[in-house]
Order: C-alpha cells, then sequence, then structure tokens
C-alpha cells in the first residue's frame, strides 16, 4: 500500500491533491474527506483553530493506523495531510483520500483511519477568537 | 536514572512549563514517576483520570518500567480532524 503522510503548517491545496491522484487501472474508488474548520465550538462563536502535534509520535501513530487500515481492506493507497498551526474558520484542516477496488472498502477504511486518529494520535486544538489572530 | 518528561497542549500551561527532568529509583514505574509528577504539579493531578502517557512514540501502562534516559509525555486526550 503506497502511504504519503504530511504534518504541515501550510495550507491545504485540495486541488493540487486531487490533481496529483494516481490509482490503478483496476480499480474503481477513490474516496477523499476534508475537515474543515468550523465558526463554532462548544456553543462558542470562534474564528479560528491553533492545532498543535507531538510530531514525531503523530507520524508514528499514523503509520501504525495506515498498518491496521492495510491489514483490514485492500486498500492501493493512502494519502493524510493534516495542517497545524493556525486555521481559520472555512478553511480545511486535515484531508484524507483512499484508494480502493470498490467504495464500500474505501469509505470503510477512512472512516476507520480518521476515527482512529481522533483516538490515539496526539494532535490537540485550541479555538481562537478573532481578537487572539489579529 | 535521569528522565525526561514532556507536556503538551495545556498540561504546558497546568505545569508551567513544557519539559522537566526526573530523577529516579532503578526499576521504578511510570506509575511511580506519574504519582512524582502528580506531587509536584497538583493541577495535572486532577487531570489523572483522563490523562493519556507515552514513552517515546508510543502509549505505554502504569507498570512499565522506566530505562535511563527514556522520555515520558503527558497529555489531554487527542483531539486531531
Amino acid at each position: 500500500m503506497k502511504r504519503q503522510l504530511t504534518i504541515t503548517t501550510e495550507p491545504i491545496d485540495e486541488a493540487a491533491l486531487v490533481g496529483a491522484r494516481s490509482m490503478s487501472r483496476d480499480l474503481g474508488a477513490a474516496v477523499y474527506f476534508t475537515g474543515v474548520v468550523r465558526g463554532q465550538e462548544e456553543g462558542q462563536a470562534i474564528d479560528a483553530i491553533e492545532y498543535e502535534a507531538f510530531q514525531r509520535m503523530a507520524e508514528h501513530q499514523f503509520q501504525i493506523l495506515f498498518g491496521q487500515m492495510e491489514k483490514k481492506w485492500p486498500v492501493e493507497s493512502v494519502r493524510l495531510v493534516h495542517r497545524i498551526g493556525v486555521v481559520k474558520v472555512n478553511e480545511p484542516s486535515l484531508w484524507v483520500e483512499v484508494i480502493a477496488p470498490h467504495r464500500a472498502e474505501a469509505f470503510a477504511a477512512c472512516q476507520f483511519l480518521i476515527d482512529e486518529m481522533k483516538r490515539v494520535v496526539p494532535i490537540w486544538k485550541k479555538p481562537l477568537e478573532f481578537s487572539d489572530t489579529r | 536514572m535521569t528522565i525526561q518528561v514532556s507536556f503538551f497542549s495545556y498540561f504546558k500551561e497546568l505545569a508551567g512549563c513544557s519539559q522537566i527532568t526526573e530523577s529516579v529509583a532503578s526499576q521504578c514505574t511510570l506509575g511511580e514517576l506519574l504519582e512524582m509528577i502528580y506531587g509536584r504539579f497538583p493541577q495535572l493531578g486532577a487531570m489523572r483520570k483522563s490523562t493519556l502517557v507515552a514513552v517515546g512514540v508510543e502509549y505505554q501502562d502504569r507498570n512499565y518500567r522506566l530505562k535511563d534516559g527514556d522520555e515520558v509525555s503527558l497529555f489531554p486526550p487527542v483531539q486531531g480532524g
């Protein structure tokens, strides 16, 4: 399984990521998910989220999850980008793509990866109000 | 033995620093180290039920026996995505 993991402070360029897709001729499902910063956090209006990662451990834990995913589903490739630092409302903080033979396994694998990421990958968020980001 | 302990997310604010070094006896367990840390930083002790603990880049439980030079990290539940 091809793996591409990026944890970056740079904005996520969804069009470039989709444009760089590569998949075998006999596969039929490319599922991707974009996580976008909401304008509310626990009922409070916010303007951005600041993401912090324990990067070395985050990369290791993502690789463990990729390995688990590969054992469960026939995934040809996974690409995952997580932005850290300050991410404004309406901007993507997470982009995940899973390529597999059929949609059922592609959706299931993508869902598994995101669910498990939220359980074990050491990344945290801190909501910021507008006055904090100026 | 010397153990480096790092704090992440709001645990840094609770501890008032991002990193400390602790000297512990050989055969010390991670649980024993945590009790030392909670004694030194009571605000962290209040969070013990939800605290996640790693040694290096792996999660470990309280029975893990520390080795000289281990890097221990304490942090709250993760929130990526």
